[in-house]
């Protein structure tokens, strides 16, 4: 701890008259005028103590100039740490007063005070006559703590920022191990005595506005104490402090209060305005301003003193200065605008008067479009005038004044602005007028654009357009039309004569120059070339040939948005001694194909196409790859072609297109050259220069081999992507042959079959009938031709049955009707009438199962046993073809003549071979008839007609030949 | 509530004398239960409060934020809490909300910066609005002789600690009293959630008699454990209101 920190709280001066005579007298003896009934008291929030005490045996009348030597010990009386001599005046009786403010909060430690005084000789101070120190007196705060275990001091200090203080605690219990913090972060203390420590804190800083916590606890309990010490900022002297008039009534004066002290509740700080000429002080309301009441005995001067105080400090400004040098005037007001006509008007205003008639000098500035274009600077006394001239028809304008003292410029006044609007006129300008012109269906489409004027040429709203169409093959055939505004185009269908259009644009006062155009039935657009020209960020740069002859101008015509149906016409018009401008827009887009046609204008107001050039404000790399057709393949070639690729559609010119072609084996051949994709691949690049070509050959392939292919196109800036290239096998080299031989064998193979399906009955019918015509058979026509012409075929009636078939049919077994057993037929024999019967009787027909796989083995004819003397009575068949032939001549015979309705007697062809081997599976015994058998009708062979074989063993297997008394199965 | 019960909503508006009518109440008993739960659960939430006030008065440190806890004796225990009637359990937590808004008012004078203070205003309107619910439950309540029950003490919601506190011991026992605060308002909602529960389960036997029986269940049990006067429960006063 300082002592040095330690200072009086206040003092008392007070005047002493020293008699010299009385300091001879008491020289030798104690000092009558000794300090007693010394009273100590404390004051904890201040940390003060406060010393009373009087002086002993000083008359009443008396006053003594004394001085006190006051000394202070703290813990002890021999740790004395501060002496101070206190010098006043004393008057009899009085009670004096010293305070002492300690560093140290009085509760931490015991003091001790006495005092002693002398008669103060101003002159002489070292032989001072000292009287006997008064007894110590004690203070001691602790006493009075009360009994709680910890006490943490001083309580609530405000101090401000930057400044040093001292914390102490005071435990009940030396046993206690204390920690204390600040903020959370643990300080390094000072004991005192054993209960007692210190802690100095130094220029502590502001924290937050609820001050700082400071806090001590016992290391081993729950006992928490502390204080809060409030740290404010500095209190900052107030800025910009000045004082102003504005009705010399009042003084308005203002400064800017700096920072604040962050204690607005604990450390309030007040402002106070002092006027030294007046002597009169007004406490501000305000932190930043106050008012202060002009005097009305007309005082020119003020010095004025503001200070801003607080608790902690205060501050003071100054400022001298004359009323008159400080008229801040109020704002001009009654601003009005008089005689407003097409250019011209003339403003007025008024002042407020401030009494003494100053000049006032007025600024006024006149804003068009937002742009200050007039200023213009008046004096005025009270009411002030201006003409503003030069002004435009139809236009609104802005005007504002302000005001100053002219004498003594202080500031200027607030601005009071006003509008108005100048009178409408006739437009001034023709309406910049195009057209488009389209044939359809004999006529002419015309199309007229024009664009709206200006403001400064329409001189007004327009409200329409007329639009006269003047015959130029009639003079006398007019046609008007007028297209409310604020159309900017219209339509008109002419027929192919030529017509003068005049467009005029028109307001409320009256109509605009004609704008002129002429049109006629041929456009004649077609026989001029194109162009290309190259754009750049700033547009396109255009020239053309000067035109011989009489031009009037030129027009360049373009769309800002080419791909739309409207494509948003724009039109420049040009002199008639230019040849160059320069196209710019901000519609203009890189990768957009701009076509521009230039026209000329003849002095009868005729355009005719000059020139067309087309172009691109900036060439992008081809977006897109043609869609390429693969033909032709071949085992050495194949041919891609794109032919509806557009070139006209893409972002540049296309210059051309890079074939690539990828391939195992790597080798370019000649017109190709090795090129490097960006996924480091190698492939061949073929070039192909001309756009307009859009097919190619590719040849030199390997047969059977794999190869990729990638068309693209290229322009300046580089070429389309490398998307997914194609990929394709050509095939070998005897491929194409094969197919060529093959193909027409299959199709004749095919062709074959079809016909013969189709024709499936009457090949059957020819070649293999189920029943075979004797008639038709050729055999037959060859053996009557050549051996035997009686030879005929059996009739059906010459038949006799002598058998009948029994077919079992077995119901609901569930068995397929071609299994073996379901069609077994079982057969009933007829016998002839005679019993012996030798010679020739009717032959026997049986059913041919020669188609029937499943009741061949037990229902064919050539199952019947051959009885063994059949031979001799087959005897008329002198060959197995001669038998077949009679069969087959008989059987299709009597087949004809079932009628329909007994188709339950089958008939089938006999000339299915027979089955040998099979003899020993025919049944020994005839089967008995079940119900529901079927009959079926077994012709007999007349014997006559059979004739006999040549051969016992003939394999007749459909025949049954039947003995007497004897029946074969 | 019904005429019947007129003499017992004269009780009831006594009761809640110095409470303001916010509007007309609403007659829907788990409603207002609801209403009255979410808004202790919303009001049991530190930040809405006690954060703010650690913030502001430096308490965030280490070593000193751990002495902010509630006093005990504070606020009532959420077990005496349980123990109370149902309508002593609202006129304590009426009175001790009460003690609450005074004891806010003189915290706001240690709060400086303009934002927190209308954060604590948004505190103060909350509270008022529960309060005024309590007043509606109160007249959802079957009136009964219970007016004589005593009201359990809370010392420590006094509107303000000894005076001649200093600063640091003020503050810190306004942090003690915003936590016992927070505490209460938690217990506050654990006991309106268990009125709920008794609702809910009074709803699956009888839709309505349920509510009384569990109302009277729930009386009887702290009748039972502080030996309150007997509840008697007039015929008809419960009509309108559920509980009780």
């Amino acid at each position: 701890m300082s002592i040095s920190h330690e200072f009086t709280c206040f003092s008392l001066h007070q005047s002493l008259f020293l008699l010299p005579a009385f300091s001879a007298k008491f020289l030798s003896e104690p000092l009558p005028w000794a300090p007693e009934s010394l009273k100590v008291s404390i004051n904890s929030t201040h940390q003060c103590l406060h010393l009373q005490w009087s002086v002993h045996n000083l008359a009443y009348h008396q006053e003594l100039k004394m001085v006190f030597q006051i000394e202070i010990s703290r813990i002890k009386t021999s740790n004395v740490i501060w002496v101070e001599n206190y010098s006043t005046t004393v008057k009899g009786n009085q009670l004096l007063h010293w305070s002492w403010e300690s560093q140290l909060p009085l509760e931490c430690a015991k003091h001790f005070i006495r005092m002693r005084s002398a008669v103060d000789d101003a002159t002489t101070p070292e032989q001072r006559f000292w009287s006997n120190w008064s007894s110590w007196e004690e203070v001691d705060v602790q006493n009075s703590l009360g009994h709680e275990p910890l006490f943490v001091f001083p309580k609530d200090k405000l101090v401000e920022e930057g400044s040093n203080v001292t914390i102490c605690y005071v435990s009940r219990s030396q046993q206690n191990n204390i920690s204390c913090y600040l903020e959370g972060v643990r300080m390094q203390g000072q004991q005192l005595d054993p209960n007692v420590s210190m802690f100095n804190l130094h220029n502590v800083a502001f924290i937050r506005e609820t001050g700082t916590n400071i806090y001590c606890k016992v290391d081993r309990g729950d006992d928490i104490k502390g204080i809060v010490l409030f740290v404010s900022k500095i209190l900052e002297e107030p800025k910009d402090f000045s004082c102003e008039t504005r009705d010399f009534q009042t003084l308005s004066c203002t400064w800017d209060p700096g920072r604040d002290t962050g204690l607005l509740k604990q450390l309030p700080q007040s402002y106070t305005l002092f006027e030294s000429f007046s002597g009169k002080k007004t406490l501000c309301k305000h932190k930043g301003w106050c008012n202060w009441q002009v005097a009305p005995e007309s005082q020119e001067m003020y010095n004025f003193t503001l200070t801003a105080e607080n608790y902690l400090r205060k501050r003071s400004v100054h400022i001298l200065f004359n009323l008159t040098h400080r008229v801040h005037p109020m704002a001009p007001f009654n601003v009005l605008f008089k005689d407003v006509s097409v250019t011209n008007a003339t403003m007025t205003w008024k002042v407020h008067s401030t009494g003494n008639y100053y000049t006032l000098l007025c600024q006024v500035e006149l804003y068009g479009e937002g742009k200050v274009i007039q200023k213009h600077n008046v004096s005025v006394k009270v009411n002030g005038e201006l003409v503003l001239s030069g002004l435009e028809p139809d236009t609104e304008y802005s005007a504002q004044v302000r005001c100053a003292n002219a004498n003594h410029f202080w500031k200027w006044s607030e601005w009071t602005r006003q509008n108005f609007t100048t009178v409408e006129a006739a437009p001034s300008e023709a309406p910049d007028v195009w057209r488009n012109v389209k044939s359809v269906q004999g006529y002419c489409v015309v199309t007229l654009f024009w664009k709206p004027l200006s403001r400064l040429q329409a001189n007004g709203e327009i409200l329409f357009y007329n639009i006269v169409v003047e015959d130029l093959d009639r003079p006398s055939g007019l046609q008007l039309l007028s297209v409310p505004a604020p159309a900017n185009r219209t339509e008109l269908t002419l027929d192919q004569r030529a017509y003068q259009i005049h467009v005029t644009a028109n307001n409320s006062v009256g109509t605009s120059p004609a704008s002129v155009l002429v049109v006629s039935g041929d456009p004649g657009d077609e026989e001029v070339e194109e162009e290309r020209v190259k754009g750049t960020e700033d547009g396109f740069s255009l020239s053309w040939k000067p035109q011989p002859g009489n031009i009037t101008g030129y027009i360049v015509e373009w769309c800002d948005r080419p791909r739309d149906p409207l494509c948003d016409l724009q039109w420049k018009h040009l002199g008639p001694n230019t040849t160059s401008t320069v196209i710019s827009s901000d519609a203009f887009r890189p990768g957009v194909r701009y076509n521009f046609r230039i026209y000329g204008i003849s002095t009868e107001m005729v355009p005719y196409l000059l020139e067309k050039k087309t172009g691109y404000s900036q060439e992008l790399a081809p977006s897109d790859n043609p869609r390429v057709v693969m033909s032709n393949l071949t085992s050495h070639s194949f041919t891609l072609s794109w032919k509806d690729y557009s070139t006209e559609s893409q972002p540049s010119f296309i210059r051309g297109y890079h074939v690539y072609l990828k391939s195992k084996a790597g080798q370019c051949h000649p017109g190709s050259e090795k090129a490097v994709l960006s996924d480091d691949s190698v492939c061949c690049k073929y070039k192909i220069d001309d756009p307009k070509q859009k097919m190619f050959v590719v040849g030199n392939l390997q047969p059977e081999s794999f190869y990729e292919f990638l068309v693209t196109p290229y322009s300046a800036v580089g070429e389309g992507p490398h998307g997914a290239f194609t990929k394709v096998t050509t095939p070998d080299e005897y491929s194409p042959m094969l197919i060529r031989i093959i193909l027409p064998m299959i199709f004749c193979i095919l062709l074959i079959m079809i016909l013969c399906y189709l024709k499936s009955q009457w090949m059957k019918e020819k070649c293999y009938p189920d029943i075979p015509d004797p008639y038709k058979s050729s055999v037959l026509s060859l053996i009557k031709s050549k051996e035997n012409p009686r030879l005929t075929i059996m009739n059906i009636k010459d038949c006799v049955p002598d058998t009948i078939e029994v077919v079992n049919k077995h119901e609901g077994t569930g068995k397929s009707p071609t299994e073996p057993e379901a069609a077994k037929p079982t057969y009933l024999y007829l016998l002839p009438a005679e019993e012996s019967y030798s010679g020739p009787g009717p032959c026997i027909c049986f059913e041919n199962f020669t188609y029937n796989q499943a009741a061949s083995d037990s229902a064919s004819c050539g199952h019947v046993p051959v009885p063994t003397k059949a031979p001799s009575q087959l005897g008329l068949l002198t060959s197995s073809e001669n038998l077949l032939t009679a069969l087959e001549k008989n059987c299709m015979n009597s087949l004809e003549e079932i009628p329909a309705g007994e188709s339950s007697l089958n008939y089938v062809s006999q000339v299915a071979s027979p089955v040998s081997g099979d003899k020993s599976s025919l049944p020994t015994n005839p089967p008995q008839p079940e119900l529901c058998s079927e009959y079926k009708m077994q012709m007999a062979i007349p014997l006559g007609l059979a004739a006999p074989s040549s051969s016992g063993s003939s394999s007749l297997s459909s025949i049954t030949l039947l003995d007497e008394g004897e029946h074969y199965h | 509530m019904g005429t019947s019960a007129e003499p017992h909503s004269l009780v009831l508006g006594l009761l809640f004398l110095s409470m303001p009518a916010m509007g007309s109440c609403s007659d829907k008993y788990p409603e207002l239960l609801g209403q009255l739960q979410k808004q202790a659960d919303f009001m049991q939430h530190t930040n809405t409060l006690l954060d703010l006030y650690i913030r502001s008065q430096g308490l965030d440190k280490n070593g000193l934020k751990e002495h902010c806890r509630e006093r005990p004796g504070a606020f009532p225990s959420k077990d005496a809490l349980q123990r109370l009637s149902r309508r002593v359990f609202l006129r304590t937590l009426d009175t001790t909300l009460g003690q609450v808004l005074l004891r806010l008012a003189a915290l706001e004078q240690d709060i400086p910066k303009a934002q927190d203070l209308e954060m604590l205003s948004g505190v103060k309107l909350n509270i008022r609005g529960f309060k005024n619910n309590i007043h509606c439950m109160a007249q959802l309540l079957p009136g009964s002789s219970e007016t004589t029950e005593p009201t359990p003490t809370s010392p420590g919601a006094s509107p303000s600690p000894t005076p001649t506190l200093d600063t640091f011991q003020r503050r810190l026992e306004g942090c003690r009293f915003l936590h016992g605060y927070h505490r209460f308002m938690r217990s506050v909602g654990q006991v309106f959630r268990e009125w709920g529960k008794s609702l809910s389960r009074s709803r699956r036997h009888s839709p309505h008699q349920g509510l009384l029986k569990g109302a009277r269940r729930m009386q009887l049990s702290g009748r039972n454990k502080r030996l309150m006067p007997r509840v008697q429960l007039a015929p008809g006063s419960h009509r309108g209101a559920p509980g009780g």
